[in-house]
């Protein structure tokens, strides 16, 4: 298993928590924030290989975040999921330089598969 | 010939089918388009014809009225001059035996040269006469002249001999007499001249015979027409000259005899053999003796008046014809109106039911994107949370042995599952996507989407019939979407029909604004109770677990996308179509 930094963002705290605790006991490194303003600080703060984001978060749009996390580092991996997704939202997400757009219940095998085909095309 | 003659008939009587949609029923405005079309007719024919029927009514009165004056007039002017011709020949002899009486002296009248002489002059100066007799008072023949010898007879118990001592003249009845020749009497008494042996107030009469030949001829002379005839009578009733018509037994009239009238008069009446009539008559008087006669003139009304009459029965002619072409017209037009109103109806029906299915499945649509949205949450943190213990079972040691566990969660993640597939489709019902326009070919696709049950039609034994014209245009639509909606049909109606079956596919396009995509099943149908619900979510007559009842539902949000409609007709047992209408040209939607 491969050691990703990731973080979660993702306004309803339980589910964050326990995709972290699970992706955690994949070896995975998680960091979770609920609201996307400190969202963006983080991303200022530190660099993270995949960024999983929601669209629904109580400060900001999961699209306005994703630009600006774009604007400040380019290279971030996002993936976005969400419980409620339009196609309207996924263009406009893909479009902003998102790399995945998946729906909530997750297949969490799906998302490794996923973040695995990311990551070893970035390298 | 037959098609031409049904749709006459369509035209005249209509049939107004609106009975097999039921549930259309509550929308229509009229319900008994039958009585409409009645009471059409009714009303535009009381209109049309009754000023008609009035009319014609009126001046058949009018006619009636003139040709009754018309009649009474003509026949009583052609009374009125023959009473003046009898009267007048009557008069005029019975003058000139007046002349001869106070002109002659007894001996010369008795004198039988004499008389012979008066009575060649008489014949000269009026003629008409046949003999002349000089009778004493007490009947018996003094002097004779003319062709019959019948001196000495006594004249004493004849009924004018008797009338002639009375009032002085007299003119009689026609009779036969002893010479059994009819013929007439005139006769004047004088008194014996002053001087004369006999003057102590005894009288004399002078007689003659008249030929009836005469009387009768000028008396046919004023008979005109076909039915016409004119003769005397005597009070009695009868016959003095002879009837055409009107002869009856023992030589009497067949008329009832009018009442007494001093001056010419006319009127209606039925004869014997029932025919209207119009008799015009006189009570024939001179001014020197009464007579006994009375002329008649009858003639028959229906041949005196045979123009008029021909008249009115150009008018039955002209009200019959015209009545049957208003009636026709008339039922035409009704049927025409009240064809419209059952079509606008028909079609107002229609939309209000769709209307309504509409709006029902709108809040639907809007209700269950609400319940998919809220539940997904809740839903994602349960699989979140079953996929974490399954992982620490999985990933952690002390759990490993504990396959059973493993199992349950597997349980509940496959659930979360679908429950996530179902939300995920309420909302693809109830959202608006974006919709790619491009040109389809409606035919490859529906081979695309049949070829991928190929295999399993073969297995079934399930016959496709696709006939999609050449004449299709290319449809500017969403492809993807469209081919969802014929493949959700398509599995609808695979779901449907039994091994053996067919499933036909074709389609038409009117005037190339909409193409109508027709896709047929012959399997179970579907209940008429079932039929407006069947669009509406959830509802599915699967069995629990096998369906979600969202296809249709979902087609129906499909088919709203692509600015078309869709309708379904099934019988149960027979089968089930549904039509997809969309539009050849679609302008791109604009996001809501």
């Amino acid at each position: 298993m491969k050691h990703y930094d990731l973080l979660i963002v993702d306004d309803e705290q339980r589910y964050a928590d326990m995709l972290a605790k699970r992706l955690g006991l994949r070896g995975l490194n998680c960091r979770i924030c609920y609201d996307g303003r400190s969202a963006i600080d983080l991303v200022g703060e530190a660099a993270f290989s995949v960024i999983i984001l929601d669209l629904q978060l109580p400060d900001l749009y999961g699209t306005e975040v994703l630009e600006r996390i774009k604007a400040r580092r380019p290279d971030n991996v996002v993936i976005i999921l969400t419980g409620h997704g339009t196609e309207k939202d996924k263009q406009a997400c893909m479009a902003s330089g998102a790399h995945a757009f998946m729906n909530k219940p997750l297949d969490i095998d799906r998302l490794l598969t996923i973040m695995d085909r990311l990551k070893t095309r970035l390298v | 010939m037959m098609i031409s003659l049904k749709e006459m008939w369509a035209a005249i009587w209509p049939s107004f089918r609106h009975k097999d949609d039921e549930h259309l029923n509550t929308y229509y405005t009229f319900h008994d388009y039958r009585q409409l079309w009645g009471m059409g007719i009714f009303v535009l024919m009381a209109t049309a014809l009754l000023p008609l029927v009035v009319m014609t009514f009126i001046y058949y009165q009018l006619l009636e009225q003139s040709i009754n004056s018309e009649s009474l007039l003509r026949t009583e002017r052609v009374t009125s001059n023959a009473r003046r011709a009898v009267t007048y020949f009557l008069e005029e002899r019975l003058a000139a035996l007046t002349f001869t009486v106070n002109e002659m002296s007894y001996d010369r009248l008795t004198n039988p040269e004499h008389l012979r002489d008066v009575l060649s002059n008489l014949k000269l100066g009026f003629g008409g006469l046949t003999d002349l007799s000089v009778i004493a008072d007490d009947g018996t023949q003094v002097a004779y002249a003319g062709p019959f010898n019948l001196e000495g007879k006594n004249y004493s118990d004849q009924p004018w001999f008797q009338t002639c001592k009375q009032h002085g003249a007299c003119v009689s009845e026609i009779f036969s007499g002893y010479r059994d020749v009819p013929h007439m009497v005139v006769a004047v008494k004088s008194l014996y001249p002053d001087e004369s042996p006999y003057s102590d107030g005894r009288f004399f009469i002078l007689r003659a015979t008249l030929e009836t030949e005469r009387l009768i001829q000028m008396l046919a002379s004023y008979r005109t027409g076909e039915h016409a005839d004119i003769f005397l009578v005597n009070h009695a009733g009868v016959l003095q000259t002879p009837s055409r018509y009107y002869t009856g037994a023992s030589n009497r009239v067949t008329l009832s005899l009018p009442s007494y009238a001093e001056r010419t008069h006319a009127m209606m009446a039925l004869d014997a053999g029932g025919r209207s009539v119009v008799i015009g008559y006189a009570y024939i008087d001179t001014k020197i003796a009464s007579t006994t006669f009375i002329l008649m003139v009858v003639k028959e009304r229906a041949a005196m008046m045979k123009v008029w009459l021909e008249l009115r029965h150009q008018i039955n002619w002209f009200l019959a014809v015209s009545a049957i072409i208003i009636a026709v017209v008339m039922t035409l037009t009704s049927t025409y109106m009240v064809k419209k109103i059952f079509h606008a109806d028909h079609e107002k029906a229609r939309t209000m039911l769709m209307a309504e299915q509409n709006c029902r499945l709108a809040s639907i649509g809007q209700l269950a994107a609400g319940v998919a949205h809220e539940i997904n949450n809740p839903l994602a943190l349960i699989n979140e949370t079953a996929g974490y213990v399954k992982d620490l079972f999985l990933i952690e040691e002390r759990y490993k042995d504990d396959t059973e566990m493993v199992e349950h969660i597997d349980s509940i993640i496959d659930a979360v599952e679908r429950c996530g597939t179902i939300t995920r489709q309420l909302l693809g019902f109830a959202r608006h996507f974006d919709v790619q326009v491009q040109p389809v070919n409606l035919k490859r696709m529906v081979d695309d989407v049949l070829s991928f049950h190929k295999k399993e039609a073969e297995y079934r034994n399930i016959a496709f019939h696709v006939d999609i014209p050449n004449s299709i245009p290319l449809i500017e639509t969403d492809r993807g979407k469209l081919q969802q909606i014929i493949l959700n049909l398509v599995n609808n109606a695979f779901q449907a029909i039994d091994n053996g079956c067919f499933l036909k596919v074709w389609a038409e396009t009117d005037e190339a604004e909409q193409v109508r995509i027709f896709i047929r099943d012959n399997g179970c149908g579907i209940s008429k109770d079932h039929l407006n619900k069947i669009f509406e979510p959830f509802f599915t007559t699967k069995k629990e677990g096998k369906g979600t009842g969202l296809g249709l539902s979902i087609t129906y949000g499909l088919v709203q996308k692509l600015h078309g409609n869709i309708t379904v007709q099934s019988q149960t047992g027979e089968g089930t179509t549904f039509v997809v209408t969309l539009p050849v040209h679609m302008e791109k939607e604009v996001q809501s």
